[in-house]
């Protein structure tokens, strides 16, 4: 804002006291909203660290169990029960709100199946087929689990930077700058009272002469 | 005279010939340099003993370790319609009929691919046609446009009477696992009844299809016992064994591992069996049973034909070494290229 765009009245003093005080507020409210979500963000860091810890040993697991299906069962073996699998996994996508961040909230069906729900038989299969497809289904299940989480962090990280963006705006330019017009116009309101004061013992000193 | 060359005479050829068959195949030894050797070196291993000309066949069809695995299963199949030819009389009505667990494997593949909508291309990539539809009827059914109508295909066949049983409430619940399950049993069932009426070599043939009934549903007892959630495994057992399906039920049920097995030792004499029951004690991967108890069977199977040396085990232990010397090589190849270590591999291999 230029000192110079401002208007030196008693109102415009008024109104940038005003907006002096809102900006005060909003900038300790944003402020503790970021403090808050730092605090969220660190736990849901944690999470995330846990999920990706607990995906990545599954996806060792499930790369592992294929490759021994492979092995034992053959390609052919594998990818003909992988014809049975009739039911795909749905995914129904809810949100919360933490905050007032809206994230995501993932919840799954029919991702684990038992070994009457997978869709091939007992007795034309053998166990490895069985370890497998568990194998990926635990996988599944902590991918989901992780994009959850890691939505919900990358979300909270995006809102903590506008907040920050917000908290240093309001810090360092927009309360220094009404600080700063408040104090130019209370200085020529001061200097226009001085004048008409001096005005006015001229005048006086001319008509009394 | 008609006699002589119809009954014995049969069987020492045949049986001599699958003895010559047997001899060919891949001692244990050269499984074990095999762990040793890289990829292309097993590729080329397996060019020079006997699949050539199944590699140069498909090599511009596939290629790498798909090439491989694909060329194995031509010669599996190639085998054993081979050995079909050459096998008169009843000895070839028992060896057809043992083989048509692959005719269900490959119907319930083609009926898996369609409903799924697959290409079939792609299903024909995973047929191995061994059993007694061969891939002119293959090709003919995946030319069908509709499940319903491979179904159709297969009337007045011997799988169809379940098929025309079980495919609706299939194409309902959109699980084949029941028809899978009672397609093998029904396959049995059939095995059992051929050895019935005093059909010569019936009663050892009834022997080895009861012992591989046993191994099958102990192994599967194993696997169910894994699940958390089962609680009536009777659909899934076979039933013609030394255990009723009752009996099987009961065991499932058994609180714990030793009170399983126990239960199992009570019902089983084969002293190898018992051997291989007692080292199951351990906590181990349910494949690593399977594996172990696969072996008893094989062992048990080439006891046997050592015994009846001219009868029909010598040909049903041929067919299943040759089952395991492809699976053995899938294996060695499918392994290695994963990266699993030699040991890892090893614990596979059925030798």
């Amino acid at each position: 804002m230029a000192l110079r765009d401002i208007k030196p009245t008693r109102s415009e003093l008024i109104n940038i006291k005003r907006r002096i005080k809102l900006s005060e507020r909003g900038y300790n409210i944003l402020k503790m909203k970021r403090d808050g979500l730092i605090l969220e963000f660190f736990k849901v860091l944690q999470q995330a660290k846990d999920s990706r810890g607990a995906m990545q040993e599954r996806y060792a697991r499930a790369t592992e169990m294929i490759a021994i299906a492979d092995t034992v069962e053959g390609a052919i073996g594998v990818k003909a029960a992988a014809f049975s699998a009739a039911d795909r996994p749905e995914i129904t996508l809810k949100s919360k709100n933490i905050m007032g961040v809206v994230v995501p909230e993932i919840e799954a069906s029919a991702v684990r199946k038992n070994l009457a729900e997978r869709g091939y038989g007992v007795l034309g299969t053998s166990a490895v087929i069985d370890e497998t497809a568990e194998a990926f289904e635990d996988l599944l299940e902590s991918i989901i689990e992780a994009a959850e989480i890691e939505t919900t962090m990358k979300r909270l990280l995006d809102e903590i930077e506008s907040t920050k963006r917000r908290v240093n705006a309001l810090e360092f330019k927009v309360i220094p700058e009404l600080t700063e017009a408040s104090n130019f116009i209370k200085m020529r309101l001061d200097e226009m009272e001085r004048e008409e004061l001096f005005r006015l013992k001229k005048i006086k000193a001319r008509s009394s002469s | 005279m008609a006699e002589i060359s119809s009954g014995s005479a049969q069987y020492i050829y045949v049986c001599t010939r699958m003895r010559v068959r047997r001899s060919q195949l891949i001692p244990r030894e050269d499984y074990l340099r095999m762990l040793n050797m890289s990829l292309p070196e097993i590729t080329r291993f397996i060019e020079d003993t006997g699949y050539k000309s199944e590699i140069d066949e498909l090599a511009t069809a596939f290629s790498g370790i798909d090439l491989v695995e694909v060329a194995l299963s031509w010669n599996l199949a190639k085998e054993y319609q081979s050995i079909l030819a050459i096998t008169p009389g009843e000895l070839m009505r028992f060896t057809a009929s043992y083989l048509r667990r692959w005719d269900i494997q490959n119907v319930l593949t083609i009926l898996r691919g369609k409903t799924q909508g697959m290409p079939a291309g792609k299903i024909r990539e995973v047929l191995i046609p061994a059993g007694a539809l061969d891939r002119v009827f293959l090709d003919r059914m995946l030319a069908e446009d509709s499940p319903e109508r491979v179904v159709e295909a297969l009337k007045g066949m011997r799988l169809y009477p379940v098929l025309e049983r079980e495919f609706p409430r299939a194409l309902e619940t959109g699980s084949f696992a029941r028809l899978e399950n009672e397609l093998y049993k029904g396959y049995y069932e059939r095995l059992l009844a051929e050895t019935k009426g005093g059909v010569k070599g019936g009663r050892v043939f009834k022997g080895y299809v009861q012992l591989e009934i046993d191994i099958r549903n102990i192994q599967n007892l194993f696997r169910l016992r894994a699940q958390p959630t089962l609680e009536d495994v009777r659909e899934m057992m076979i039933p013609g064994g030394s255990f009723t399906v009752d009996e099987l039920q009961r065991l499932s049920t058994a609180e714990s591992r030793d009170e399983f097995i126990d239960g199992v030792k009570k019902q089983v004499t084969l002293p190898p069996l018992l051997n291989v029951l007692e080292d199951l004690r351990s906590e181990r991967p349910i494949h690593e049973v399977e594996i172990a108890l696969t072996r008893v069977q094989l062992e048990q199977m080439d006891r046997v034909s050592k015994r009846y040396p001219f009868s029909i085990t010598p040909i049903l232990v041929y067919l299943e070494q040759k089952k395991y010397e492809v699976a053995n090589l899938r294996a060695l190849a499918r392994g290695k290229e994963a990266g699993l270590p030699g040991e890892r591999i090893r614990s596979y291999l059925v030798m």
